[in-house]
């Protein structure tokens, strides 16, 4: 089985970001950078499957020259091979999966395993679209990944509880924090990933045009959280939440 | 429980871009590394720390470690961590691939270990002591040996010990009683004597353990000369090393200690029985020398225990300062008396301040004897390799009692920062105090330090360690003197080094008469050192830092006399922030702290020898 995963770089959700003056993005310098966490999942489910199936796990980046890091990374916790489309452009949604269109018409994964989202961004979208371009059925947020005679069933988290979805392969699936416990790269892992090949690519080698559909207008820092609050009792805490919040 | 916070960018800074560690890559033993993959392992060694070291820390420290028919039991945690711990790779990262280590550079390692160390520093015992031992036998085992035990010690298959103390010999190793008696025939001796304070000396981890033990061969001398080095299993093994029963090994005792609680430190007897085998390592007589190898990279790793532990206890009490509120700024005259963060306390920042300033003097310290050690080990122009070799010669003493007593300075003013709650077990304070008083303890104290430095490498090669380090300091010091930026503190730093001089020369002149009289200031001298050798380390730092600023400034267009522009740049840019930050930290330590050393040479000069005269 051919198992294709994805890897962004994306900044470290533990840093504090902040926005340029001009409101044109964010200051990068000093920033470190990290594998997405949720690709963590979907690397780890990858090497799983095929620690169970056989096979061989293609990991891909689109990114700037630096995320060659993140595809080491995910490459000595087990993957095969990698491939880099390098630009420094920010890509929106629909360009990254138009980009991955591309690499999945050449390599012809028979399962395609992705975050279900970027914790820069936010967006979780690239599934979806990645899905409609190939016209291949989709299952996102899995917490529980079986393979079948050439079937998924996936164990989906959704609002308001898991319900079981089973698709065809080919197929895409999108990984929750709750798919698995992502293995650490072992010293001898990492030593091993030097040696392991890394292609790189560019959008135009693919064809892809990757001039953006969606226009950033500016950047804005969320308001500050308030201070909070403490209440009486339990009850308090419902009436509350009732009331005020209007949540439950 | 407290949280893992550990300084990544000033371990990074001080790493790639003060210390060069790419610059290690053109050594052969390091070609077909890159700086990516250094990354990476830096990645993944903080995760495994910051995910399965620290949660489990205090709870072993809570929990210890227990005596039970004989067999050490070690916390409950220490099962699953020390097999993921040796899964991942981490056991020996610095040691050689070909015995199943990861060949990495030393400096990287410190860093690893700095990471570890700040997360558990009691775990930490078992792998370090076993890779001490195992590099002992790399150097001088037979080819039985290294076959037998390295690739089992690199990979945490097996763990090690080193046995020297006994009850009536500590730092007195030449009093040790333990005997070694050839058996006709047989390639072992019989091993017979009782050791104590042996860390890690016991557990139920690993199938076997390995003792490094020093004993006497029979009819050999009396004192030092005669002592020889044995390798005596607690298992005994056939050539596959397949455990084939007891080799007459007893514990007899873990001893209650003030920290450390979850590292086992036996009293062990060894053949009880008549029946404990043990091995020569090279040859008779020459064990201190041996032993001597291993103490002085486990000095270093002494060290740099209080790096990790000290600046942990800062990063703690740091964002301890600036959460507590606490009384009204001072200049607040609004009258409105709302209370502050104590980090907006004069006395509360000062303390701060000297936390932050020793914490990065002493991690350039650490860092800078390992990478001195990757030249020392793997250079192979002659001239480098020697010079690199004096200098940690030279400044180990210094790393290990310096930054071992600054480690613990750091927590006792961390604790004092967090009041009450530094002293109750809430924070972790003072289970980090705790931790690390060892350090300035074991592995020699930090008397034998100071006595180290007077009396052995101030002397070695007629003196000409300390000139070089004289000499160096020089090279940097003199232009930096003409800067209009660091000029001042340049000449602060120039006289610390010409104390220093003063010192070692009213030493040799005194001491020829009243040979007491420099040993009772070895201490304050090897202090002084290490005040003098922080502040250039700083200065250097400082000056990087005031380089990569000007690049930054110039960049975005900010003149470096511009000072409104520059705070506006460093409000949101990290990076200058840091640098700045740098600056400052050399500022103070250069003004507040360095004086010390020329207060040290008055006491030295006074010609005082009250403390020697007086009748206890």
């Amino acid at each position: 089985m051919k198992i294709l995963t994805t890897v962004k770089r994306v900044t470290d959700p533990d840093m504090k970001v902040r926005i340029q003056p001009d409101q044109s993005g964010i200051v990068t310098e000093g920033v470190e950078y990290k594998m997405n966490s949720f690709d963590e999942y979907g690397v780890e489910e990858a090497i799983t499957l095929k620690e169970a199936h056989g096979g061989e796990v293609v990991v891909v980046s689109i990114g700037p020259g630096a995320a060659t890091k993140e595809l080491r990374t995910a490459m000595a916790m087990g993957a095969d091979r990698a491939i880099l489309v390098e630009t420094d452009a920010d890509l929106d949604s629909d360009a990254v999966a138009r980009v991955l269109a591309e690499v999945v018409g050449r390599e012809e994964p028979d399962v395609i395993i992705m975050g279900k989202q970027a914790v820069d961004s936010d967006r979780s979208q690239t599934p979806q679209i990645l899905g409609s371009y190939l016209n291949w059925p989709q299952a996102t947020f899995a917490y529980k990944v079986e393979i079948e005679d050439g079937w998924a069933v996936v164990g989906r988290e959704v609002d308001g509880g898991t319900a079981t979805k089973r698709i065809k392969l080919p197929g895409i699936i999108s990984a929750d924090l709750r798919l698995n416990e992502p293995r650490y790269a072992s010293l001898p892992g990492i030593m091993k990933a030097k040696r392991k090949p890394l292609e790189t690519l560019t959008p135009d080698d693919l064809g892809v045009d990757i001039a953006p559909k969606v226009k950033v207008l500016n950047y804005e820092a969320p308001e500050e959280r308030g201070a909070g609050e403490m209440v009486d009792d339990v009850d308090d805490l419902i009436n509350r939440l009732k009331d005020e919040a209007r949540v439950i | 429980m407290s949280e893992y916070l550990i300084d990544r960018r000033d371990m990074d800074f001080t790493l790639f871009d003060y210390l060069g560690l790419e610059d290690l890559l053109e050594l052969p033993r390091y070609q077909g590394y890159d700086r990516e993959t250094f990354e990476i392992v830096m990645a993944q060694a903080q995760r495994f720390a910051a995910e399965k070291l620290a949660p489990t820390n205090e709870e072993a420290d809570h929990q210890g470690c227990r005596l039970e028919d004989g067999k050490v039991y070690l916390p409950d945690s220490y099962g699953d961590l020390y097999k993921e711990f040796c899964e991942i790779g981490l056991f020996a990262p610095v040691h050689s691939p070909e015995h199943g280590g990861m060949g990495l550079p030393q400096a990287l390692g410190m860093a690893l270990a700095e990471m570890m160390l700040t997360a558990h520093p009691s775990f930490m015992f078992l792998p370090g002591l076993t890779v001490s031992a195992a590099h002992l036998i790399e150097a001088f085992g037979t080819d039985r040996d290294i076959e037998l035990y390295l690739e089992r010690m690199y990979t945490g298959q097996w763990t090690g010990t080193m046995c020297l103390t006994e009850p009536q010999a500590g730092s007195a190793l030449g009093e040790l009683t333990t005997t070694a008696k050839e058996v006709e025939g047989e390639d072992y001796y019989q091993i017979a004597g009782n050791k104590i304070f042996i860390s890690a000396g016991d557990h139920q981890l690993t199938e076997n353990i390995i003792h490094l033990v020093l004993a006497r061969a029979e009819g050999d001398a009396e004192g030092i000369r005669g002592v020889s080095l044995f390798i005596v299993p607690k298992n005994r093994v056939d050539a596959d090393g397949k455990v084939t029963g007891p080799n007459d090994v007893t514990i007899t005792g873990i001893e209650e200690k003030m920290g450390i609680h979850a590292s086992p430190t036996c009293a062990i007897s060894f053949g009880d029985n008549g029946e404990c085998q043990g091995w020569l390592v090279g040859e008779r007589g020459r064990g201190i020398n041996y032993m001597f190898q291993m103490m002085n990279e486990a000095r270093l790793v002494t060290g740099l225990q209080g790096v990790a532990i000290g600046n942990s206890a800062y990063q703690a009490a740091l964002a301890y300062a600036q959460e507590r509120k606490q009384g009204p700024k001072v200049t607040d005259r609004s009258g409105e008396q709302t209370s502050v963060a104590i980090i907006e306390h004069p006395d509360v920042r000062r303390n701060l301040m000297t936390m932050k300033a020793y914490g990065e003097a002493i991690r350039a310290m650490l860092y800078n004897s390992a990478y001195l050690s990757d030249h020392a080990l793997h250079n192979e122009d002659e001239a480098a390799k020697t010079k690199a070799q004096d200098m940690l010669d030279l400044l180990t003493p210094i790393c290990k009692a310096f930054a071992s007593d600054v480690g613990f300075k750091m927590t006792e003013l961390a604790m004092q920062v967090l009041g009450g709650y530094g002293y109750i077990k809430e924070y972790g304070i003072e289970q980090q105090m705790r931790d690390v008083k060892i350090a300035s303890i074991y592995e020699g104290t930090n008397g034998i330090q100071a006595l180290d430095l007077l009396g052995r490498k101030m002397r070695q090669k007629g003196g000409a360690l300390f000139m070089t380090w004289m000499q160096d300091t020089n090279e940097f010091l003199i232009p930096l003197a003409e800067d209009e930026f660091f000029g001042d503190m340049a000449k602060e730093v120039d006289k610390g080094k010409n104390v220093l001089g003063e010192a070692a020369f009213l030493f040799q002149s005194t001491g020829k008469k009243d040979p007491e009289y420099p040993l009772l200031h070895a201490t304050p001298f090897l202090r002084m050192f290490g005040l003098v050798e922080s502040a250039r380390l700083l200065l250097e730092q400082a000056a990087l830092a005031r380089t990569k600023l000007q690049a930054i400034w110039e960049e975005h267009g900010v003149e470096s006399d511009d000072q409104e522009a520059r705070d506006e740049l460093s409000e949101r840019n990290d990076e200058v922030l840091y640098y700045e930050n740098k600056i400052k930290t050399a500022s103070f330590f250069i003004y507040q702290l360095l004086p010390e050393a020329r207060a040290m040479l008055k006491s030295i000069q006074s010609e005082d020898r009250s403390a020697l005269d007086i009748k206890f």
